[in-house]
């Protein structure tokens, strides 16, 4: 990768030009640089589980938010039943979204592989519709929210003051990314999974079992979504309606990022990330931030698409 | 013998028919309810314990005998929070169910959905929710069948100006002179920056800036509570909603921003904010609270019966909103003796209901409409995990608590 990047002047431009923004950034407004990246990790954190499915099972999983909404719940409710710690809930959540990923797969998205994707994004999207309304009956639509003390953590630099919490979102986002990275390049499973993603039926000629691939790798991808659900609970309020629009966000990074593209995430998240807090710094224009965030994901996917059909 | 079977077979149908007819005859002139048709939104807390407030005011009516002679029975249908479903309850209500009044509500949005409905069937209607001053213009001068008992937006306004000018005349230190109002980018908030600035931009300086609800994907105010930090307000207030209340408490302690005095200024409250330490000293607007116990035996009796039937306590004033409603109905009832509507709207005319809520209702012309009812909110504070009211100082429960607390002294 590293060569590739070498070989290609334009993304050495593009790398130094952000550095210096970013080195810029800190001098002039810190705190663009702290929340962006704080952001960034969340965006990314969400996004990557998408991309691991869109890559290999070739599905775009428009209940995404939703089962990471599904996650916090059932966090939510363990740690008010039986007084645990969301971080101790972690373990019990990600085995029990792993097991509904496998359950949801194999009852109702594997009857849908071989059918047109407009079939699967309509399925994906009724699943969304049975998580939120499922929990809307369950749970009400009442906000709910664990009051956490840690959550407030901060640090000051200089005279700024800033929350230091956020950063555990980054923390798990480079997580998630370097395990399945090594996942995919470095087990045997993984690299079977790669080589699905990239020609399923040549990979079933060789002998690769595709359909456990497929369903071991959707599950693993709801877990990880389990993930960011409990991260999600500890400094955000949750109600059934709230993972929709991350489901959204998650599709345009993963679009953004070019489909699969897991290190890819992690860069259009930054980018993204930085660029909404930027804005969001002046006073008054926050407003402009969701605008500038699907502004920028238009444009570059309108210069890749100029780039391919050069 | 054949002919006997067919004699008592005859005799044991006449016998039936003639039992059944009697007993719905007895049903059509002596034991038929008089019927309250209520749209609340039941999976929101607010719509929850709305309606099971007027059920416990129905209860207690029947139990004291009924309305002129007659068993009082509410049917309640859930609006969702959707305007179309709302409307079509008014339908079901007044088609299906033939009710003799409507009442109920929350959402100035589902509220707006209601509207032509309501036009419709022109039957007496008690509302309790909907503050939007569109929702008063959209009903117009003519509903003379329309009384609506929660305070409009502007009636509001009005009164937090009320409150402040008097608390700042009355605790001298407590500084009301700076503001900084971060706003949820809807209709909701914008609405209520536009109409703070109306109202207070004389006296004050009032600065403001929006943010996008968690409730619409957003989360994040650390932005909008740097720029409060700058600013340096003597009081800071948020109007968003209560996915927005406990996260922003939790961020403006990241930032270190400690404002002299803090609003929040949400519909209504997450029911386990006042648990949080950080929810200490925060004050807001509402109608009623359960420290209203402490003044008002209606309010202590409402609290107990309301307890004592759902174990479990009310959270919000639409709780008691509910159940004043049902009341101020039965007394118009009573007064009219008769659910005719010229009548009633009448009788309904002439109350004056000492509600739970603390304020003894009347209603008489607002802006628009013929019959409003409260016009005014309270400045309320969390103390001690309890919502001390500091304003109206008629229905004060406590003094103010100010300066705010440093977040390090919780």
């Amino acid at each position: 990768m590293a060569e590739r990047i070498l070989k290609r002047p334009l993304y050495i431009i593009v790398g130094l030009l952000s550095a210096a923004v970013i080195v810029l950034l800190l001098f002039w407004k810190p705190t663009v640089v702290v929340y962006g990246v704080q952001r960034a990790g969340l965006y990314a954190g969400i996004a990557l589980p998408m991309a691991l499915i869109l890559g290999i099972v070739h599905i775009v999983n428009l209940a995404h938010g939703e089962f990471m909404i599904t996650a916090a719940y059932i966090t939510y409710f363990l740690c008010n039943s039986f007084g645990m710690s969301p971080f101790a809930a972690l373990v019990p959540v990600v085995i029990v979204m792993f097991l509904l990923g496998m359950l949801i797969f194999k009852f109702t998205i594997k009857h849908t592989l071989k059918a047109p994707e407009l079939n699967q994004l309509i399925l994906t999207f009724g699943l969304a519709m049975v998580l939120t309304q499922g929990l809307n009956l369950i749970a009400t639509s009442q906000p709910r929210k664990i009051s956490l003390d840690f959550v407030t953590s901060s640090a000051t630099v200089g005279e700024t003051t800033f929350g230091t919490y956020g950063f555990i979102y980054d923390l798990a986002a480079v997580l998630i990314l370097a395990g399945l990275l090594f996942f995919l390049r470095k087990t045997k499973f993984g690299k079977a999974a790669v080589a699905v993603g990239q020609n399923p039926r040549g990979a079933r000629i060789i002998g690769i079992d595709v359909n456990k691939i497929y369903i071991l790798v959707f599950s693993l991808a709801i877990a990880l979504t389990g993930i960011m659900g409990v991260l999600f609970l500890t400094s955000q309020s949750i109600f059934p309606l709230a993972g929709g629009s991350y489901t959204m966000k998650s599709f345009c990074l993963v679009a953004m990022a070019g489909m699969g593209s897991l290190p890819g995430i992690v860069f259009a998240s930054i980018g993204l990330g930085i660029a909404e807090s930027f804005i969001m710094s002046f006073q008054g224009y926050g407003g402009w931030s969701n605008i500038v965030f699907f502004a920028l994901i238009i444009i570059v996917i309108l210069i890749k698409s100029f780039k391919g059909k050069r | 013998m054949k002919s006997g079977i067919k004699t008592l077979v005859l005799v044991l149908m006449i016998l039936l028919i003639s039992t059944a007819l009697f007993a719905g005859g007895q049903s059509e002139e002596g034991v038929k309810p008089i019927k309250l048709g209520g749209v609340w939104p039941l999976a929101d807390i607010t719509g929850e314990q709305g309606s099971k407030s007027a059920q416990l005011a129905v209860d207690e009516i029947n139990a004291a005998g009924g309305l002129l002679g007659r068993p009082v029975e509410l049917i309640v249908i859930d609006s969702e929070f959707k305007p179309e479903k709302g409307a079509a309850a008014i339908d079901r209500l007044a088609t299906i169910e033939n009710v003799d009044v409507f009442l109920g509500g929350m959402s100035s949005g589902v509220h707006l959905g209601q509207i032509p409905t309501l036009k419709k069937y022109k039957k007496v209607t008690v509302w309790t929710g909907a503050a939007s001053g569109r929702a008063e213009e959209a009903m117009g001068p003519d509903a003379a069948w329309y009384f609506h008992l929660h305070p409009w937006d502007y009636n509001q306004g009005a009164s937090y100006v009320e409150g402040w000018e008097a608390i700042g005349a009355k605790y001298p230190d407590l500084a009301t002179a700076k503001w900084f109002m971060a706003y949820e980018e809807g209709a909701f908030g914008t609405a209520s920056f536009n109409n703070w600035v109306e109202l207070w931009g004389d006296n004050g300086i009032v600065e403001g800036e929006s943010f996008t609800s968690a409730a619409f994907g957003g989360g994040d105010y650390s932005a909008v509570l740097e720029h409060a930090k700058e600013a340096n307000p003597d009081i800071f207030v948020w109007a968003g909603y209560a996915a927005d209340a406990l996260p922003m408490m939790e961020q403006t302690k990241a930032v270190g921003f400690e404002p002299k005095t803090y609003i929040g200024s949400p519909p209504g409250w997450p029911s386990d904010f006042g648990d949080s330490p950080l929810a200490e000293n925060v004050m807001f607007y509402g109608m009623w609270t359960p420290e209203m116990n402490k003044i008002n035996k209606i309010s202590k009796h409402y609290y107990d019966a309301y307890v004592k039937k759902y174990k479990a306590t009310p959270e919000t004033y639409f709780a008691p909103l509910g159940y004043t409603a049902v009341y101020i109905i039965a007394e118009a009832i009573k007064r009219a003796g008769t659910v005719e509507t010229e009548a009633l709207i009448k009788a309904l005319e002439a109350t004056a209901y000492e509600s739970p809520l603390g304020e003894t209702i009347t209603f008489g012309p607002s802006n628009i409409i013929q019959h409003q009812g409260i016009r005014r909110q309270k400045i309320i504070q969390w103390q001690n995990d309890k919502q001390e009211i500091i304003w109206p100082f008629e229905y004060k429960t406590s003094d103010p608590v100010y300066p705010f607390p440093s977040w390090n002294k919780r």
